[in-house]
């Protein structure tokens, strides 16, 4: 598939943004913003919208997608809140939104899983998996659930984390300490969350609580009030560490 | 306290291993097992990695001398009477374990510090209605013994603070990277990568992905070196599935620790990973 030039048009406030801005590029796309698509809807192939922790900025955004692209064009959307199919029941053409999840930073990703709302037609399925080969990422499609598999998976091990911070079993340090010298983990958990955003983890476990609605998803107290107070990570200076310069999310 | 004469109680893997970390860094070593077979299947064990070294060049045929010199095989718990430090790696059962704390308790001097290797059982239950349990910790290396970094110094609660600060020195003396931790099921790691197993199961219940999507998902996505089903494989299924069970139990079955019908019918079943030649994947092939 030659990517010359496609004309891609990405909108969305997750850290991901960046990133997936900066290797189209690098691949040759021509990457739009929604006010510059708005001029020329017709040039846009295809529209990725990354939104994971306000749902209703998500919403709107699909929405304006949905209504400014003729329905062939393929939207791409994370569903590591909320589940593709959800996104998809917004749309006036359900059929070409897919799902697609991963986390920052991309750099490390060398897999990107998709999931295919039940209304996506096979058409968008591989117009997503050629795109995200395209960026020089192999793919893996699974079912369509909230996280996917390894967001879902890290989120869970991160909360674990958060609880046991909490309870003060051990202190931040000493957790991400075991977790990577006792079980050969590639980050330890907290640190882990700080590179991603405590937000984007946030998002994710209260998409699984509010899906799935069982005890085993309940988000840890601190999660959500460091979310609250603004300390995400990395990104904002502080987390579970504090970072002088606040280097480390910018693509 | 200068820490010379170490007593390590049980010499399976786990304590064959920890007596091995001991005697490289200087210390007498008490190795005790009830079981002499056990005692003379150690001692080839000590010795087939000690030759490994000197093939390595790591150390020199007479470093492997001195360092075998320091592991003295008993098979009495008195021997272990002027241990300064006694370290505890039998069979996870709590009779077991209480059984030979309360012997240490006696026979013991009252400033030796009591270790269990436990990675599943209550410090603070093991050192329940024992005389001086400010003593008893929890020290908790990860297998193999002489060759992973971490241990878990776990306090009990009524383990001292100060003892707490001389097993913390001892590890590191060891050569270890120790962290501190309260005494809780799971400790920090079994707790904590509790999810990368039981959460994988319940994704593969769900039927979002398979055994071998997940695997490599984990691993091309996340990072992670092994898959959660070839680790449990690797791990034995059983040993996964017993301490699922029993950090669910300890956390008065809390949600997030729920085992997974999934891997009981694995165990059921007789398809325990590895070991049997069948789990998550065939080994037989």
């Amino acid at each position: 598939m030659t990517t010359t030039n496609k004309a891609v048009l990405l909108v969305g406030t997750s850290p991901l943004y960046a990133e997936l801005n900066h290797l189209m590029v690098e691949r040759g796309y021509q990457v739009l913003s929604l006010a510059e698509a708005m001029a020329e809807p017709e040039l846009i192939e295809l529209a990725v919208e990354v939104n994971s922790v306000d749902m209703q900025a998500k919403k709107r955004q699909v929405r304006e997608l949905d209504d400014l692209l003729p329905p062939n064009v393929p939207i791409i959307t994370t569903s590591l809140a909320i589940t593709a199919t959800e996104v998809a029941s917004w749309t006036q053409y359900p059929e070409r939104v897919c799902g697609f999840g991963t986390l920052v930073p991309l750099i490390e990703r060398e897999l990107i899983e998709i999931a295919p709302a039940l209304q996506t037609e096979l058409d968008t399925i591989q117009a997503t998996e050629d795109f995200f080969q395209s960026l020089g990422k192999e793919t893996e499609t699974v079912n369509d659930e909230v996280g996917l598999v390894f967001p879902r998976i890290l989120t869970l091990i991160i909360n674990e984390a958060v609880f046991t911070l909490m309870e003060k079993t051990a202190t931040a340090t000493d957790i991400d300490i075991a977790m990577k010298k006792g079980t050969n983990y590639p980050y330890g958990p907290l640190e882990w969350a700080d590179r991603i955003g405590l937000d984007e983890i946030f998002a994710i476990s209260r998409g699984l609580q509010r899906d799935l609605a069982e005890e085993r998803y309940r988000t840890a107290p601190l999660l959500r009030k460091l979310v609250l107070a603004g300390r995400v990570g990395v990104r904002s200076g502080q987390g579970f560490y504090t970072y002088e310069d606040k280097v480390g999310v910018e693509a | 306290m200068s820490i010379k004469t170490v007593g390590v109680i049980g010499a399976g893997t786990m304590g064959a291993g920890i007596a091995l970390v001991c005697a490289r860094k200087g210390h007498q070593v008490m190795l005790l097992d009830a079981n002499q077979a056990v005692l003379d299947k150690a001692l080839v064990y000590l010795e087939s990695i000690l030759t490994k070294d000197v093939e390595k060049n790591k150390i020199s045929e007479q470093e492997m001398t001195e360092t075998l010199e320091l592991v003295h095989l008993v098979s009495e718990i008195e021997q272990l009477a002027d241990c300064d430090i006694v370290i505890e790696a039998v069979p996870e059962r709590l009779d077991l374990k209480k059984s030979i704390f309360s012997q240490l308790s006696v026979i013991c001097r009252e400033d030796a510090l009591l270790l269990t290797n436990t990675s599943s059982i209550s410090i603070t239950e093991i050192a329940g209605g024992l005389s001086h349990p400010e003593r008893i910790l929890g020290f908790h290396f990860f297998n193999p013994a002489p060759v992973m970094p971490l241990v878990e110094v776990i306090r009990g609660k009524k383990s001292s603070e100060e003892n707490v600060e001389v097993a913390y020195r001892f590890a590191q003396e060891l050569g270890k990277v120790p962290v501190l931790v309260t005494d809780t099921p799971g400790f920090i790691v079994n707790r904590i990568a509790r999810p990368y197993y039981n959460e994988a199961l319940r994704v593969l219940g769900d039927h979002v992905a398979g055994v071998e999507q997940i695997d490599r998902i984990m691993k091309l996505a996340g990072g992670f070196k092994m898959g959660p089903f070839e680790l449990q494989d690797m791990i034995g299924i059983d040993i996964n599935f017993a301490t699922t069970k029993s950090i669910y139990t300890d956390f008065f079955h809390e949600g997030r620790f729920k085992p997974s019908r999934i891997q009981q019918q694995m165990v059921q079943s007789g398809s325990l990973g590895r070991k049997t030649g069948e789990g998550f994947y065939d080994y037989n092939k």
